[in-house]
């Protein structure tokens, strides 16, 4: 009995110092040792971006000219416009599948289509093959995909006896989108290539 | 003896679950801090900004509890505010706009009613007063002995989609609530700093007839073309010293990564795959990490400049197709899911070259164009999520992300 007393009291104690080692009060007297410096130190003045303000003044500010590559105060040059668009208009979207850029069975009567108008009425023009992606990744690799999508057009132009000179190629990853709903109808819509006529 | 043992085995119980109890306290053991606002004669909606602000960057340092309240005692009062007593910490200022517009702020941090900290900041202007929160959560960071957050006063170059093919470059803090266009009109993306004082800049602009890099110094307003090349221009990292560009190009129509030299305007191609190699980041001087699809999916490779030998170093995800390195580690975007059509996850997953230790940043949307930061302690990212661009900030040490988000547009990419 007197051992289990014993053994009581000392399991008590035991107990007892667990809990004080909870309590947080202990903490705050931890905290309070490890307060850093009290003394004040001099005060500093610091200008604060100075070098800020001159960079985001307006004055710095560019602008770039967005005028359309193809408008002109020229009378001819409109009416040239006008035709380039409306032969632009002949040729078709190639599509692909995702993360794919082979031409799919399904796009080659597209493709036929858009050789025929570039050796026939479009022939006096270079083609600009602008690739596009859906909206999967602002990164460079959605826009590298764009660019072999365009790089696989162009392997079958030249295939069909458009000289390469007249191909030019940009990859505008997902930051051309045709259509911006969330479902696949059109984000496959958004997975292709166009053609653009340049004089 | 039978009571001894179930004595000892309650003990057992309590001290088993001592374990959660100092999770719980670790969790509550970050010292409080209050902010008074002592300011007289200033408009109220820019002193209510200005402390949202200074709030939100000591909630972003990660190392207190921060009241909200908004409190505005007498600068020069001995003692803290009656409600603010048991904060560990104070910090009060005064903003004294002077007649050219220019700010002078006065600050101090009291510890329990002692002052421990102060110092006087000035600017110009007052439309960039969150750089003054930031330089002020920045001091008081290196203050309470954490290691230096530089990157708090840096700014964010960005790149917004407004509409199909029409973008504009921004400059902003890293909240993005200061923003100012820099670059108006026509299409142009992938802007990246130039140097470490973030006084100039490259951005790839696709208005012209091949895709061209040009580069822009703020300070003198000059800007001139580097580079062009058909199908592919973007520049994807600049050397610590500034004289060496990681290009992605592709003059035959086949994207690879080049090596240019600003000073002597050389360009040297750095790998020869036929498939597709991009996002090049420099790791050290003499070695690279890409994005290559060489093995199917796009992936993390790494290879020495001048070698052909290519190393994988990502072994985990689907699909990894961003990359930004800082020492040994490198922090990259993977596709969680792989079905091609229904919501996808992308998330950002930290390696280092070292271990085999993979750890997991994010955990919903679609996380992406991870960048470290100039000391590698923390990451920026871009979160899409239901139709929300935002840029995040990744504390890697404090195990904490904050959100910032785009009032309109999409964010196309970024760099710090």
């Amino acid at each position: 009995m007197k051992n289990i007393l014993i053994s009581g009291v000392v399991i008590a104690l035991l107990t007892f110092s667990g809990c004080s080692d909870k309590d947080p009060v202990i903490d705050d007297t931890a905290q309070n040792e490890e307060t850093p410096i009290e003394k004040v130190a001099p005060i500093k003045t610091e200008t604060v971006s100075s070098d800020d303000a001159s960079v985001i003044s307006e004055d710095t500010s560019m602008s770039e000219d967005t005028s359309n590559d193809y408008s002109s105060d020229n009378d001819s040059n409109n009416y040239s416009s006008e035709s380039i668009t409306s032969i632009e208009e002949e040729m078709l979207p190639i599509y692909f599948d995702f993360d794919r850029f082979n031409i799919k069975q399904s796009m080659q009567s597209n493709l036929s289509n858009d050789v025929r108008v570039a050796n026939g009425s479009a022939s006096k023009y270079s083609l600009k093959l602008e690739g596009n992606c859906d909206e999967w990744g602002s990164d460079e690799y959605n826009f590298a995909l764009g660019l072999k999508r365009a790089n696989t057009v162009k392997k079958s132009l030249v295939a069909e006896g458009v000289d390469v000179n007249r191909i030019t190629m940009v990859s505008y990853g997902e930051s051309n989108p045709t259509c911006t709903d969330k479902t696949e109808e059109c984000w496959s819509k958004n997975r292709r290539v166009d053609f653009k006529l340049l004089p | 003896m039978k009571i001894l043992i179930s004595l000892l085995m309650t003990i057992t119980i309590i001290f088993a679950s001592d374990a959660t109890i100092e999770v719980i306290k670790k969790a509550d053991s970050l010292p409080s801090i209050a902010v008074e606002d002592s300011s007289i004669g200033i408009n109220k909606e820019f002193k209510i900004k200005f402390f949202k602000s200074l709030v939100a960057d000591l909630n972003v340092i990660s190392l207190f509890n921060v009241d909200r309240n908004y409190r505005t005692p007498k600068y020069d009062a001995n003692e803290v505010s009656y409600e603010n007593k048991d904060s560990d910490y104070v910090v009060r200022y005064k903003i004294i706009k002077k007649d050219n517009g220019e700010l002078n702020i006065k600050l101090k941090m009291f510890n329990k009613d002692k002052i421990v900290f102060n110092k006087n900041y000035k600017i110009k202007q007052s439309k960039i007063y969150m750089f003054v929160a930031h330089a002020i959560a920045y001091d008081i960071n290196k203050f309470m002995g954490e290691a230096p957050i530089g990157w708090i006063k840096r700014k964010v170059i960005f790149s917004r989609i407004i509409s199909p093919k029409k973008s504009e470059l921004v400059i902003a803090d890293y909240t993005l609530s200061y923003q100012h266009t820099i670059v108006k009109g026509g299409f142009n993306i992938f802007p990246k700093w130039a140097t470490k004082a973030q006084d100039s800049f490259y951005y790839t602009s696709l208005d012209e007839r091949k895709p061209t890099l040009k580069y822009i110094n703020i300070k003198t307003g000059q800007s001139k073309i580097i580079k062009s090349s058909d199908g592919m221009m973007i520049c994807s990292d600049v050397s610590d010293d500034g004289k060496k560009l990681l290009l992605t190009m592709a003059p035959t129509g086949q994207p690879d990564i080049y090596i240019y030299d600003v000073n002597t305007k050389k360009t040297l191609k750095l790998t020869n795959y036929g498939g597709i190699d991009v996002n090049a980041q420099f790791m050290g001087k003499n070695k690279i990490a890409f994005v290559s699809n060489r093995l199917g999916n796009p992936n993390i490779f790494s290879k020495k400049i001048g070698s052909n030998s290519v190393e994988q170093m990502v072994y985990y995800g689907k699909s990894n197709a961003a990359c930004s390195t800082f020492d040994e580690y490198i922090v990259y975007k993977s596709r969680e899911s792989s079905n091609a059509f229904a919501k996808n996850t992308f998330n950002l997953h930290l390696i280092s070259t070292q271990t085999d230790f993979i750890r997991r940043l994010t955990a919903v949307g679609i996380n992406e164009f991870p960048r470290f930061s100039v000391n590698g302690d923390a990451i920026i990212f871009i979160k899409n999520y239901k139709a929300q661009s935002s840029i995040g900030i990744i504390r890697l040490n404090h195990n904490k992300n904050y959100l910032f988000p785009l009032k309109y547009g999409k964010v196309q990419s970024m760099d710090w």
